[in-house]
């Protein structure tokens, strides 16, 4: 490569980072006064960087290039978990079975759900088994996603949709259902909407976050534990 | 100075050092995703570093305060790292239209019906734990 290529190149990187950043940075705080789901910074900033990147007629390669440093950040993000994780072990110690039952449950009907809604309006092949593992957070579900014959990138938006609407409509089923215990409450955000659920858990009350967090890797890491039979099944 | 003098040093500083606290995460991340290229595991190296520090949280070598600060800014900014992936809907133009409005009320759908359904189940098994351990007055 030409100096100058590598140059536009890291100009290009600093330039969508930065917008990435910056966009997200504001979508939070304007979330954290309208507390609405499209001021969520997962709607709000990915929508203003669509119409950026159309305006610029720019490349979602020039883009993802640019940016693939913050969805790695993924990683070590996963990492933290293990903290929460050890400061809750009394929790978890006292609670694990009834918490795995919810995972189970939710699992399953999560697969089955997906499957069968995706038969019944006629999606197949690809898209369908992407939209298998949509009930996992990210990092899991890309790699579920990748084992069992799905498009990783497009199980990632699925995931993140999963996480928005499940955000959104938790709230509204809490009114709705019969929940006295703050376990079923904090399952119901942690198996339904992950990442986006949790932190709407954690505003609900602190045991309800905690509990959300905990499902959230329990279910991310027995499906991808279990995705190679899955994998089997579908064959 | 002592090596023993040392490490402790180098951990009261860690206690403070938000920095350094997240860069001991991305090195136990990079151990992890190294450890899955060389044994072709099927689980994300991110998920190998969270059960390589959990151990070393059980195993007392490494304090919580040292690690505390750090995790609070990769899980209160966990939504950043997402954002990037959601731009990859503009690389499927097969999702614009009838397609995407149908994968939009299946993921609607089974969201309400899962998180219902993983509710339900945990309630009624609290419920059911709760009665055998002190059974309700009558």
């Amino acid at each position: 490569m030409s100096s100058l290529a590598w140059l536009e190149a890291a100009g290009l990187a600093a330039f969508w980072s930065a917008a990435t950043i910056g966009l997200y940075v504001a979508a939070k705080r304007l979330n954290q006064r309208l507390r609405r789901w499209w001021s969520s910074p997962l709607v709000l900033a990915p929508v203003l960087l669509i119409a950026l990147l159309l305006a610029l007629h720019a490349s979602y390669r020039d883009y993802i290039g640019g940016t693939r440093w913050l969805l790695m950040l993924m990683g070590p993000a996963t990492v933290a978990f293990a903290v929460p994780i050890y400061e809750q072990r009394a929790m978890i110690r006292r609670f694990w079975p009834v918490l795995a039952m919810g995972v189970a449950a939710g699992s399953g009907t999560s697969i089955l759900t997906a499957y069968g809604l995706a038969s019944l309006l006629g999606l197949n092949g690809d898209l369908r088994l992407s939209l298998l593992p949509r009930s996992l957070s990210t990092p899991f579900a890309m790699v579920v996603s990748g084992d069992i014959g799905g498009v990783p990138d497009l199980t990632a938006v699925f995931v993140i949709c999963t996480g928005v609407f499940g955000a959104a409509f938790g709230e509204a089923l809490l009114v709705w259902l019969p929940l006295r215990s703050s376990l079923a409450r904090g399952a119901l955000f942690g198996m339904g909407a992950h990442g986006a659920g949790v932190a709407k858990a954690h505003q609900i009350g602190a045991e309800e976050g905690t509990i959300a967090g905990l499902v959230m890797v329990m279910v991310g890491l027995t499906n991808v534990l279990a995705a190679p039979l899955l994998a089997m099944a579908l064959r | 100075m002592s090596l023993h003098a040392t490490t402790i040093l180098f951990r009261r500083r860690l206690h403070m050092s938000r920095l350094g606290q997240m860069a001991l995460m991305v090195l136990f991340w990079l151990a992890g995703e190294a450890l899955t290229r060389a044994t072709h595991l099927p689980v994300p190296g991110g998920v190998l570093g969270l059960g390589l520090m959990l151990a070393l949280l059980f195993s007392g070598r490494l304090s919580v305060a040292s690690t505390r600060r750090g995790a609070q800014f990769f899980l209160g900014e966990l939504l950043l790292f997402f954002v990037p992936a959601v731009l990859a809907v503009t690389d499927h133009p097969e999702l614009m239209g009838w397609v995407g409005i149908k994968i939009a009320a299946v993921i609607l759908v089974g969201t309400v019906t899962v998180m219902a359904v993983t509710a339900l189940v945990v309630e009624f098994c609290c419920r059911w734990s709760m009665d055998r351990v002190q059974p309700r007055m009558a």
